[in-house]
């Protein structure tokens, strides 16, 4: 389980002090499939940073009870004058997974071809999307947090992270913002809307996705 | 960082050898991979301005006082003073070039620094250990007690890493540390101990360069090295103070920063 108490993060910026969430109480369990909506700048990349454990709250706690991974999307969890092997080698060093089969599986689920081996930062946004998916995937979390790029389109890798996703939800818990109500309904079975730095979790995905449009 | 118990520990340590050892492999790739000339500057540095010194020397006719051997006396001092420099310089921006593999929870601040600066110190170390062979084959001129010029190196590591954590932290919160660091550590040159041996000074003066921990350190590698044909003062104990005051304020400093990074 994971357990947001009375969570706050402030940033300071050259207006001054911005509160982005004020006051966050939840819980996730094993095997929920969560949508988090909210608009832009609602705060909801800063929540699921929080969740992982790449920022710390200024006040409150987070609590993990399983492995969580770190927020898939555009940016971070790689470095990028390296190659994409050299960054699943390293990844299955910290993780303590096995080099060869880590390897093997980043390369046939991120599809890069020859650029496997170039440095990351020749990458288009959408290979470096594949590799996060794909290193994320090969440590085999129990809770998977999703910032909504992965759902982006139509193509055919976005359908093999569905699909992935998919196979996972018996044991695995994924926790995906969006500011789209169609991709909550597309991964998840239940959402919480993230509004005035606030979260509100409906057991009822079409109630949530209601409310939401309505907002 | 989550809080657990005191049973963790263990795993808990397994779980950091394991990060600091992949991000050294990785820092491995980076500043000394196939691409640049890392290694090799590492060697041609020290050589450079030894060879060319010690031609000054051997040009003018004049010999250093105690009658050292002008090569080995300006390659050995310059190789401390390389892994400080080389140390201090990478402190503040340890933290920006790292800051994606945050992302990855098991990550602290602290390994990134210890991986960084373990390499920095075991590439220098490595130099050494070849200058040293080398003066030894060529000229003779062999370390009288090589555990000396060991654990002034690793005091030397021990203050620089101290001092680099400080300065990446305070790297999180102003980019001054950036732009000065270089500066202050050319500036400095001439007061770390370098290039001078305290029984050279009058003794006012040698009294107020012992109150610079570096000092002591390149007097202990330079005891190491020529053994008692010189008078050389150190003592051990002070620099430990100061490394142990440097490394705890440091890691102090690098748990706050941590907590005021947006990524």
């Amino acid at each position: 389980m994971i357990a947001l108490r009375d969570v706050r993060k402030s940033y300071h910026t050259r207006l001054g002090s911005r509160e982005v969430l004020r006051g966050v109480d939840c819980a996730f369990r094993p095997g929920e499939q969560v949508g988090i909506l909210g608009r832009n700048g609602a705060g909801k990349s800063t929540l699921l940073r929080l969740i992982a454990g790449v920022e710390r709250p200024s006040s409150g706690r987070v609590e993990r009870g399983m492995s969580v991974s770190w927020p898939l999307g555009f940016a971070g969890a790689m470095h990028y004058s390296i190659s994409g092997a050299d960054n699943a080698r390293f990844i299955a060093r910290i993780y303590g997974k096995p080099l060869r089969a880590t390897l093997e599986f980043v390369e046939d689920f991120a599809e890069l071809g020859e650029y496997f081996g170039m440095p990351v930062r020749t990458y288009s946004s959408g290979m470096m999307m594949r590799l996060g998916f794909a290193l994320s995937l090969a440590v085999d979390f129990d809770c998977y947090l999703v910032d909504e790029v992965v759902a982006v389109g139509d193509t055919r890798f976005g359908e093999r992270c569905r699909q992935a996703l998919a196979e996972r939800r018996e044991r695995s818990a994924l926790l995906l913002v969006s500011h789209q109500a169609a991709t909550v309904r597309a991964l998840c079975t239940s959402a919480a809307i993230l509004d005035g730095g606030r979260l509100t979790r409906y057991d009822d995905l079409d109630q949530a996705i209601a409310v939401y449009e309505a907002g | 960082m989550t809080r657990t118990g005191h049973a963790a520990l263990l795993p808990a340590l397994r779980v950091q050898l394991r990060v600091v050892g992949a991000l050294t492999l990785r820092e491995l790739g980076t500043r000394f991979g196939r691409d640049n000339l890392g290694y090799l500057w590492l060697f041609a540095e020290p050589a450079l301005l030894g060879g060319a010194l010690g031609l000054v020397h051997h040009l003018s006719g004049h010999a250093l006082p105690g009658g050292l051997d002008a090569g080995t006396f300006w390659v050995i001092g310059y190789i401390p003073y390389y892994l400080l420099r080389g140390v201090l310089n990478r402190g503040p921006s340890a933290i920006a070039a790292n800051q994606s593999l945050l992302y990855h929870r098991h990550v602290t601040l602290l390994d990134i620094m210890l991986a960084r600066d373990l390499l920095e110190g075991a590439a220098t170390a490595g130099a050494l250990f070849c200058f040293v062979l080398f003066f030894g084959l060529v000229a003779g001129e062999w370390p009288r007690e090589p555990a000396k010029i060991v654990v002034g190196m690793l005091l030397m590591l021990g203050f620089a890493h101290g001092v680099a954590m400080l300065l990446a932290t305070g790297s999180v919160y102003t980019e001054v540390f950036d732009r000065v660091t270089h500066l202050f550590t050319y500036l400095s040159l001439p007061v770390t101990g370098a290039f001078f041996m305290v029984f050279w000074l009058p003794t006012e003066l040698q009294r107020a360069v012992l109150w610079v921990p570096t000092v002591h350190v390149f007097e202990l590698v330079r005891d190491g090295q020529y053994g008692t044909r010189v008078p050389t003062h150190h003592d051990v104990g002070y620099v430990l103070g100061w490394v142990a005051a440097l490394n705890l304020l440091g890691m102090a400093g690098l748990r706050r920063a941590r907590r005021d990074l947006a990524l």
